[in-house]
C-alpha cells in the first residue's frame, strides 16, 4: 500500500511542479510585456499627448487618435451589442437543440477566430467601394465603416458570451415561470436577462476590451486621418493605427508617443476587465 | 411533551403525542374506578353489580387497542427518536400494565359473585384497605405519567412495600380464620386470590413507576427496594400475629 | 389537562374525500421510451397525496403531466386523460394559461426570480390579472402569510429574493405558487436541497395548506411521505404498484413490491 501512497505523492509533486511551471513562464511574459510597456510609455506621457493632434508630428499629441478611437469603440459596440445579444437569446432560448442554432453557433465560432484583416477587408468591399462610387468619392474611408469592422470583431464575443450565460441559468427557473403561466417572451425579457444580467454585460465589455486593440480591420476602413474629426463618415484617426504608422517611423521621438499609446490602451483594457471583475463580485447571482 | 418542553415544527406530531398521553391516562383512570368498584361491590355483595364490572374492562381492553393502533402509527409514520420515542415506547408498555390492572379488578368483581353467595365474612374490610392502597398507588403513578414527575414515580416505586405488607398482614390474617373455622375456607380462599390480585395490581404500578422513570430519565429505574410480601418465603408464616 | 382532552378529540386522518384529478389510463413517452405505462388514480380533493418509489419510476414525470410542464420540451408526449374537475387537461384545447393558474408547482431547488421578493410574488399574478397598487399589496401579503414567510420576510419586501436562505427561498417559492391561487398544487421533491429545520417548516406549511389546496408530493424521502402525506402511491417502472392511505402503506402495504421497498429491500 505505502508504495502506492509514495507513488502517488511523487507523481503530485511533479505535476505540481510542471503546472506550476508553465503559470510561471506565463506570467513572466505577461509581467516583462506589462513592464516594457510602462517603462517606455510613462516617459512619453505629458498633457500635450491629449490636447495636440498627430499633424503636428513629434511636436504633437495623439488627441485625435483618443477621441477617433473612443468613437468608433462606441459606435461599433451600439451596433454590435444589441444584434449579439438578440442573436445569443435566440440561440439559447429559442434555438438551443435544434440543427440551425447548431449551424449558427458553428459559424459564429469560425466568426470569432476569423483573422481581422479580411473582416477589414470586406468591410472595405461592401462599405467603402459602395460609398466611393455612390457618392463619387466624397464619402470613402469614414469612421463608420471602420465602427462596422470593429462590430465584426465584437460581435461573436457577444452573441457567446450570451449564449453561455443564458444557458447557464438553471432550467427550473424557466420551468417555475412557465408554470405560472408566464409566456417565453416574458420569461426570457423579464427574468431571464435579468439573471443572466451580469454576465452579458461582461461579454459586452469583454468584447469591446478585443474591439478596442483591432488594428488591422481599421487599416482599409477607418484609415486614419491627422486632423482631429468627430463626424462618422470621414477618414477617423484611432489609436492602434496611429501607433501601429509611429512605429514604423524612425523618428524616436514618435517611437516614445507609439509607446505611451500603447500604454494607454493597455491601461483602458485594464480598466475594463477590472470593471467586469468589480460588476461580478458584487452582483453575485449565484444559482449553482 | 416528554424529553423536551418545546413543540414541535410539525404540529399535528404534537397533537398525536398528546393523545396518547391523553388516552393513556384516561385508561388509567377507567382502570382505577374499575377497582373501587370492585370492592365496592364486595362490600355491598351485589352480583348484577359485580357482573357489569366485569364487562366493563371490556372499555380499558378497548382502550389498550386503540393505544397499540396510535403507537403503530406513530411508530410508522413518524419515526420518533430521543425523547418522542421513550414516550411512545414507555406508553406501549404502560398500557400493557394498565390492561392488567383491569383484568385484575375485574378478576376481583368476579369472585365476588360466589363470595356474596356465602355468609358474610369479617375479614372482607382488610382487603378494602389493600384496594385502597393499591388505588392509592395507581393514582400515584399516573400522575407522576402525566406530569413526568419521575420523582413521584419513585416515590410510588417505594411505597408498594407498604401493599405488599398488608397483604402479607392480610394472608396470615385469612390462615388464622380457616384454621380457626374450616368452614369458612372456600370464602377465605376466594378473598386470598382477590388480595393477591390487589398485590399484583401494586407489582403493575411499580412497572409503570419504572417506565415513568424511564420516560423522563432515559436509563432503568435501578436501586434496591424491600419486598414485604413475605408470604413466600420459606420461613413457616408465624401464626397469632395478626393486627386487631 | 385542556389540551389533552382537545387532542383526543380530534379525528384521524380519512380519505374519503372527492376526486380533484381523475388520471385515466395515463402513457408517457419520452423520446420513443415508454416511462408510464397506464396510470389510474384518484387524487383526492384538499388531501395530500405523496408519491415515491425509486429513481426513474417515473413519479416526477407523472407529476409535470399534471401543469403540463412536460410540453415546452421537445419529444415528450403524453397519453390518456387527467380530468381536474370533469375536464380533461390533457385535451390541447384545455387553455395552457387557465391550466397554470389551477395547478401550481414547487421545485426541487429554490429558483426565486432575480428580483425583489416582492416582485417574486406579485410578478405572476400581474401577468393574469390586474390589480390596483393597494389590491397587489394586499394579494402579497395573503401570499407571504400562506406561505409563513410573513414575519420574516415583510420588513424586506424590497430586497432581492437571492438574499434570503435556501429555506426562506422555497417558501417564497410556495408562496409565489399559490398566489395565483391555484387549487392543486404540485411539489416536485420540495425539501430535497434543505437542511432539516428548513424541511421541517416546509412539512408543517404543506399540512396547513392542504386545507385549501390539493396537494401532490413527490419524495425520495419515504419518512416525508409517512409525515405528510394522507395518501400514499408507490410507482415502480413506470406502473402505479399501489396506491392507499399512508397509515396502510406503512403499517401494512397491500402488495409485496411495496414493502420491500418501504423497509429498504429492493433492488
Amino acid at each position: 500500500m505505502s508504495a502506492v501512497y509514495a507513488r502517488r505523492s511523487v507523481v503530485n509533486i511533479v505535476a505540481l511542479t510542471l503546472s506550476g511551471l508553465a503559470t510561471l513562464i506565463g506570467l513572466i511574459f505577461l509581467v516583462w510585456i506589462l513592464w516594457v510597456t510602462a517603462q517606455n510609455g510613462l516617459g512619453a506621457i505629458k498633457l500635450s499627448l491629449f490636447t495636440k493632434i498627430t499633424a503636428y508630428a513629434d511636436q504633437g499629441g495623439l488627441s485625435n487618435a483618443i477621441v477617433g478611437s473612443l468613437i468608433m469603440d462606441l459606435m461599433a459596440l451600439l451596433i454590435c451589442a444589441p444584434i449579439g445579444v438578440l442573436a445569443g437569446t435566440y440561440l439559447a432560448e429559442y434555438a438551443s437543440s435544434t440543427r440551425l442554432g447548431a449551424t449558427i453557433r458553428f459559424l459564429n465560432d469560425i466568426l470569432l477566430s476569423a483573422p481581422s484583416i479580411v473582416l477589414g477587408l470586406f468591410v472595405y468591399v461592401i462599405v467603402v467601394i459602395p460609398t466611393t462610387e455612390l457618392t463619387d468619392g466624397r464619402i470613402s474611408f469614414s469612421g463608420f465603416a471602420g465602427s462596422v469592422a470593429l462590430a465584426l470583431i465584437g460581435l461573436p464575443v457577444i452573441v457567446r458570451t450570451t449564449d453561455e450565460m443564458l444557458q447557464l441559468v438553471p432550467g427550473t427557473l424557466r420551468e417555475a415561470a412557465l408554470s405560472l403561466g408566464i409566456p417565453q417572451w416574458k420569461l426570457t425579457m423579464q427574468v431571464l436577462m435579468r439573471a443572466a444580467f451580469s454576465g452579458i454585460l461582461t461579454g459586452v465589455l469583454l468584447a469591446l476590451a478585443r474591439l478596442a486593440g483591432e488594428t488591422a480591420p481599421l487599416l482599409f476602413t477607418a484609415f486614419g486621418n491627422n486632423f482631429m474629426t468627430a463626424h462618422p463618415l470621414d477618414k477617423m484617426a484611432s489609436m492602434p493605427v496611429t501607433i501601429y504608422q509611429y512605429t514604423n517611423d524612425p523618428n524616436p521621438t514618435l517611437h516614445a508617443i507609439a509607446w505611451a499609446g500603447a500604454l494607454l490602451i493597455t491601461l483602458f483594457v485594464l480598466a475594463l476587465s477590472l470593471l467586469t471583475r468589480i460588476m461580478f463580485s458584487r452582483k453575485k447571482v449565484s444559482y449553482e | 411533551m416528554s424529553g423536551s418542553s418545546k413543540e414541535h415544527i410539525i404540529k399535528s406530531y404534537d397533537d398525536e403525542l398528546l393523545r396518547l398521553t391523553g388516552e393513556l391516562v384516561r385508561m388509567g383512570e377507567l382502570a382505577v374506578s374499575q377497582l373501587e368498584a370492585a370492592i365496592d361491590v364486595v362490600d355491598r355483595r351485589d352480583e348484577r353489580a359485580a357482573q357489569h364490572v366485569v364487562n366493563n374492562d371490556d372499555a380499558i381492553d378497548q382502550l389498550e387497542q386503540e393505544i397499540s393502533h396510535d403507537v403503530v402509527r406513530l411508530l410508522a409514520l413518524r419515526a420518533p427518536i430521543a425523547g418522542d420515542l421513550r414516550h411512545v415506547f414507555a406508553a406501549l408498555r404502560i398500557a400493557a400494565d394498565i390492561e392488567r390492572i383491569g383484568d385484575y379488578a375485574a378478576n376481583v368483581a368476579k369472585r365476588s359473585i360466589p363470595l356474596s353467595m356465602a355468609a358474610p365474612l369479617k375479614p372482607t374490610s382488610g382487603l378494602a384497605h389493600l384496594a385502597e392502597l393499591a388505588a392509592e398507588e395507581v393514582r400515584g403513578v399516573l400522575r407522576a405519567y402525566r406530569d413526568r414527575d419521575a420523582e413521584l414515580a419513585y416515590k410510588v416505586w417505594q411505597d408498594d412495600v407498604e401493599l405488599d405488607e398488608a397483604y402479607t398482614a392480610y394472608f396470615r390474617e385469612l390462615l388464622t380464620y380457616m384454621m380457626e373455622d374450616p368452614r369458612v375456607i372456600t370464602p377465605c380462599t376466594h378473598l386470598l386470590f382477590m388480595a393477591k390480585n390487589i398485590e399484583r395490581i401494586g407489582d403493575h404500578a411499580t412497572n409503570i413507576a419504572e417506565n415513568v422513570w424511564f420516560l423522563v430519565k432515559g436509563e432503568p429505574l435501578t436501586g434496591q427496594r424491600d419486598k414485604r410480601d413475605l408470604t413466600s418465603s420459606p420461613e413457616p408464616v408465624k401464626l397469632g400475629n395478626r393486627p386487631d | 389537562m385542556n389540551d389533552l382532552a382537545a387532542a383526543t378529540a380530534a379525528p384521524l386522518t380519512g380519505a374519503n374525500a372527492p376526486a380533484k384529478l381523475k388520471v385515466r389510463d395515463v402513457h408517457f413517452y419520452y423520446n420513443g421510451y415508454h416511462a408510464l405505462k397506464g396510470i389510474n388514480m384518484d387524487i383526492p380533493e384538499k388531501q395530500v397525496t405523496a408519491i415515491i418509489g425509486p429513481s426513474g419510476c417515473g413519479k416526477s414525470t407523472l407529476l409535470r403531466i399534471f401543469n403540463r410542464i412536460y410540453a415546452i420540451y421537445p419529444k415528450l408526449e403524453a397519453k390518456g386523460s387527467i380530468e381536474l374537475d370533469g375536464e380533461n387537461i390533457l385535451d390541447p384545447s384545455y387553455s395552457m394559461n387557465r391550466l397554470r393558474t389551477k395547478v401550481g408547482m414547487v421545485f426541487q431547488k429554490p429558483v426565486p426570480f432575480p428580483m425583489t421578493i416582492f416582485e417574486n410574488v406579485a410578478y405572476g399574478i400581474r401577468h393574469h390579472e390586474r390589480l390596483s397598487r393597494a389590491d397587489m399589496e394586499i394579494r402579497v401579503e395573503q401570499a407571504l402569510r400562506s406561505a409563513a414567510l410573513w414575519d420574516e420576510a415583510k420588513d424586506k419586501l424590497k430586497q432581492s429574493a437571492l438574499g434570503l436562505s435556501g429555506g426562506q427561498q422555497q417558501r417564497l417559492c410556495i408562496a409565489r405558487g399559490i398566489a395565483l391561487r391555484p387549487e392543486v398544487l404540485l411539489l416536485d421533491e420540495p425539501t430535497s436541497a434543505l437542511d432539516p429545520i428548513a424541511t421541517g417548516r416546509i412539512e408543517q406549511l404543506v399540512e396547513e395548506l392542504k386545507h385549501e389546496y390539493t396537494i401532490v408530493i413527490v419524495t425520495h424521502n419515504m419518512q416525508q411521505a409517512a409525515r405528510v402525506s394522507d395518501r400514499t402511491a408507490f410507482m415502480y417502472m413506470g406502473d402505479l404498484i399501489e396506491f392507499d392511505n399512508t397509515e396502510k402503506i406503512f403499517t401494512k402495504p397491500g402488495k409485496k413490491q411495496t414493502e420491500d421497498y418501504i423497509t429498504g429491500r429492493f433492488g
